[in-house]
């Protein structure tokens, strides 16, 4: 499995959209339907599975499917 | 028949030191490492802070906490609370300008700042005019390149050498002024006395072993955390562990293994999507220790109504959820399920020092939890408390057991099944700057907000939009406002409406007809 499908799999956890028809440009809370507190959680869930450290006030900034990929590739270079 | 009770929080703080000095009362992580603070350490250092506030001419005086979770935090609280000063706890993710005018409003003249929060000292220094003294909250931040904030050890110095003691406050006095949303769009400050605080805790019918394992989750300037979690947890020697983040809830449930955790509905909801998204084949007691930590088996929730489904689903993993009920202003559990006497679907019976009434099928409240009133707001304090019953804006009944259930509300405020309620009042002011934005209203929709926006149509024609440029502007204009707003507030959905709302016959806009888009569009 790509690291992107992976990550778009956990995304699926959170919602009803199924993890093969999630697209880039899909926006968590308005688009996918995810809650506040889902949102976060979700967050937490990608640290613990690609052993990554998110800034909570950069992740809350990400509106988009491609811009939370996007963080979260940035922050795997990094570490 | 309401029991009277006159106590202090300083009275049940004093019995627990007593009684479980040497228990574990806070845990937290630093760093990735479990850190912890006995009963008798909390107490110590909440005594010099207190001291400290004295020596520093606070006494009597209203003294704000910007921060979230911590043991600094509580300390710096029950120092303020034993003492005969008032706490206010804000909500540190509000944007500058409200948490700025909430400590002018709330007549704040000390302030303990999270160093997360530090951009904000400028300001307030410049725009709060009573405030004299800001402290930050961890020590390891202070340091010479901020003179305008001293640090805690600095506090607790100044009450060495055997200085003098704050007086016990009186049972009647406000012991903290607690934020909550207007139904006019201006936050209201709900006064709490010792005695409201103090009877809340001791009249929630809970009782655990010390040393129980407690996980706080809840922003800690609510006062279902603050009283429930903290106050009525120190009440009975529980170890209460600080979540860190709630990035992290479930990482940290197996960190801490906590056999106790008071809920919002949205976070029962949300493990619960965890548990339906684990591999079927897994056993079920396994998955709850995964989940859970291993040692769950109590969550209280409260502060938005739980679909009673989660009840049964949860019991299937050992754990047991107990809905209730409360309010800011009865400071705030009004009935509570517990763990002996339950009914799943209503919110349990009235506490022992609460009367409860119905007029017109509204919940009204009387007893010694309920609020002195709102701080400065006679009008409000006079529209909510009527001949000492305070009117909550809820509609319920009870059952031939007791059992309160609630089927409605009065007034109009959003509540999201994370516990916040929302004012839309408050939000359509603000998004009502958009110059695009003609009319709007902010409905609560698959717990989010939704602006419904009738665009200003001078400025569409002016600027030549056609319906697609007018709704992107409009969904740039409310990303812009999200950007500075913490997320309960943010606005997740967006309709553009092609007719003007309904307005009644005194030109006010009629909400409960906000869905509707189809006014007639007057004929000249």
């Amino acid at each position: 499995m790509t690291q992107e499908m992976q990550f778009k799999k956990i995304v699926a956890q959170y919602c009803e959209t199924a993890a093969e028809d999630i697209t880039d440009d899909m926006r968590f809370r308005e688009d996918l339907g995810f809650s506040s507190l889902g949102f976060m959680s979700f967050l937490g869930e990608l640290e613990d599975t690609f052993d990554v450290e998110l800034d909570e006030e950069d992740a809350l900034q990400v509106v988009t499917i491609s811009e939370a990929f996007e963080l979260l590739k940035k922050l795997q270079q990094e570490s | 028949m309401v029991i009277r009770m006159e106590k202090l929080i300083r009275d049940i703080l004093e019995e627990s030191e007593k009684s479980y000095s040497d228990i574990t009362a806070v845990k937290w992580l630093w760093k990735k490492e479990i850190q912890e603070e006995s009963y008798a350490t909390l107490m110590e250092h909440a005594v010099q802070l207190r001291k400290g506030l004295l020596a520093e001419g606070f006494q009597g005086k209203h003294i704000a906490l910007i921060g979230t979770s911590s043991v600094e935090w509580i300390e710096c609280y029950l120092a303020i609370i034993t003492g005969k000063t008032v706490a206010v706890p804000l909500d540190a993710g509000l944007p500058d300008d409200d948490l700025i005018d909430l400590i002018n409003r709330s007549d704040s003249e000390g302030l303990f700042l999270s160093p997360k929060n530090k951009a904000l000292l400028e300001a307030i220094l410049t725009q709060c005019p009573k405030i004299r003294k800001v402290w930050l909250l961890q020590e390891e931040e202070a340091n010479a390149e901020n003179e305008k904030a001293e640090s805690l050890s600095k506090l607790k110095a100044a009450s060495q050498n055997g200085a003098m003691d704050s007086d016990r406050p009186a049972p009647e006095d406000i012991a903290t002024i607690i934020f909550t949303s207007g139904t006019t769009g201006k936050s209201k400050g709900v006064m709490l006395t010792q005695n409201n605080l103090a009877t809340n805790v001791s009249s929630v019918d809970y009782w655990s072993e010390p040393g129980t394992v407690l996980l706080s989750v809840l922003p800690i300037h609510h006062a279902f955390c603050l009283v429930m979690d903290w106050l009525k947890g120190f009440s009975l020697g529980t170890t209460i562990c600080i979540n860190d983040s709630l990035l992290h809830m479930v990482r940290n449930m197996s960190v801490f293994k906590p056999e106790v955790m008071l809920m919002v509905p949205l976070m029962i909801e949300t493990i619960y999507k965890r548990l339906t998204a684990a591999d079927p084949a897994i056993p079920k007691n396994i998955l709850a220790e995964k989940v859970f930590g291993g040692n769950l088996k109590i969550i209280f929730t409260g502060g938005a109504h739980l679909d009673p489904y989660y009840i049964d689903q949860f019991a299937e993993y050992g754990v047991d959820v107990l809905e209730g009920y409360g309010m800011s202003e009865c400071s705030p559990v009004i009935s509570s399920n517990t763990p002996k006497d339950h009914k799943a679907g209503s919110i349990g019976k009235p506490l022992s020092n609460v009367e409860v009434a119905f007029e017109d099928g509204e919940i009204l409240v009387k007893g010694t939890s309920v609020m002195k009133g709102y701080y400065k707001m006679p009008e409000e304090t006079a529209q909510t408390l009527k001949d000492g019953w305070l009117h909550t804006g809820d509609k319920g009944y009870m059952d031939e057991d007791g059992f309160l259930f609630i089927n409605g509300r009065v007034k109009n405020l959003i509540i999201l099944s994370n516990g916040e309620n929302i004012s839309p009042e408050e939000i359509e002011n603000k998004i009502a700057l958009g110059e695009l934005v003609g009319e709007v209203i902010v409905t609560g929709e698959n717990n989010g907000l939704t602006a419904r926006i009738y665009p200003e149509q001078e400025a569409v024609a002016a600027k030549g939009l056609d319906e697609e440029a007018v709704r992107k502007e409009l969904q740039e204009f409310l990303d812009q406002y999200n950007k500075n707003q913490p997320t309960y507030r943010q606005i997740t959905g967006l309709v553009v409406r092609k007719n003007p709302f309904i307005r009644s016959s005194t030109k006010k806009i009629k909400r409960q007809e906000a869905m509707i888009d189809e006014a007639v569009l007057p004929t000249t």
